[in-house]
């Protein structure tokens, strides 16, 4: 769901770049404040496996493929939705700038839906999914297909205020693709997540799984 | 394991993913890309992408730029290689910037502490 310069009008892409740059700078406040030098490597190497599940781009048939977009896994490994927003915002200006993926006007859009939404409903959501239901399996399931969905219909409301898509036809073939896309994200984050998990427990930071007896 | 093989470990598996991507990923448009063609008229929203279809972009009074390696090759002629080598600079850099731009702000913000 990278947006292409082509789809957004400039004066809307500064907009979005505004309110874009005030979370990349909490997100920049995060890293500073709250991520110990032990983890660095992890978010690192989070960002090189991010980057590269992103350019897979699958075969989700109805004419259409998808790549993972990775914001559930960033902000539950890390613990926050503030981690999301790093390593997406990084991911995007590589994806733009060397590869012309996502627009240069657009970029600030989509680190909005990628990484803001994203990173903040797979946050949250695991978080309360954890809370109910206790299975950590179950919770970043749904939480990664949700960080999959919601990002795409934000993308269509941003699509439709642009005058690039009708509102009714983007949410619903947005919505319909990122919901069959989002089955392989949730799959794929729970396999990374139990993969983490463990090779080093140590570098997992979610409160729920050290209250679960990590 | 120490976090020397992790690093190694993870980065292998990034360019294992991202390598498997040059040869198996899927030539169809994304989600983003499907809709628009949806909405041009040019497939249906559950129907197969016509061979010829191709998205009408707005140009005017929109910005543009070229980037070094769009859509992740390096030109037809270098094929599959050029998207190796794509891929491979890409997973690297993405890493090396992160990886940078957290240890700058660690040291920037040792002194306030």
């Amino acid at each position: 769901m990278h947006i292409p310069d082509a789809f957004i009008p400039i004066s809307q892409g500064i907009v979005y770049w505004i309110i874009a740059l005030v979370f990349v700078a909490l997100a920049l406040r995060w890293a500073r404040n709250e991520l110990s030098e032990d983890k660095l490597p992890l978010v690192a190497v989070l960002a090189a496996g991010i980057f590269a599940l992103q350019s897979f781009n699958l075969p989700v048939a109805m004419g259409t493929s998808g790549h993972l977009v990775g914001g559930a896994l960033a902000a539950i490994v890390l613990g926050s939705p503030f981690a999301a927003i790093f390593i997406l915002t990084m991911v995007l200006v590589v994806q733009g700038i060397m590869f012309g993926d996502g627009g240069i006007t657009t970029m600030g859009a989509n680190i909005i839906n990628m990484g803001v939404v994203g990173g903040f409903v797979g946050f949250y959501s695991f978080k309360g999914l954890m809370k109910v239901t206790k299975s950590m399996a179950f919770s970043v399931f749904i939480a990664a297909w949700l960080a999959c969905l919601i990002p795409a219909l934000a993308c269509a409301v941003e699509m439709y205020l642009a005058g690039t898509f009708p509102l009714n036809v983007g949410l619903i073939a947005m919505g319909l693709y990122h919901a069959v896309i989002g089955v392989i994200e949730a799959i794929v984050t729970v396999a990374a997540i139990n993969l983490i998990t463990n090779v080093r427990p140590d570098l997992m930071d979610t409160g729920a799984r050290t209250a679960a007896g990590a | 394991m120490d976090n020397k093989t992790f690093i190694i470990a993870g980065i292998i598996v990034a360019l294992l993913i991202g390598a498997v991507a040059v040869f198996l990923a899927s030539g169809d448009p994304d989600g983003l890309e499907s809709t628009a063609l949806v909405v041009q008229g040019q497939k249906t929203i559950t129907g197969d992408t016509p061979a010829d279809a191709e998205i009408h972009e707005e140009t005017a009074g929109r910005f543009s730029y070229s980037s070094p390696m769009p859509d992740y090759s390096l030109g037809e002629s270098l094929g599959s290689a050029g998207g190796l080598v794509a891929i491979l600079v890409g997973t690297l850099l993405a890493f090396l910037v992160v990886l940078g731009l957290a240890y700058g702000l660690k040291i920037a913000g040792k002194p306030t502490k």
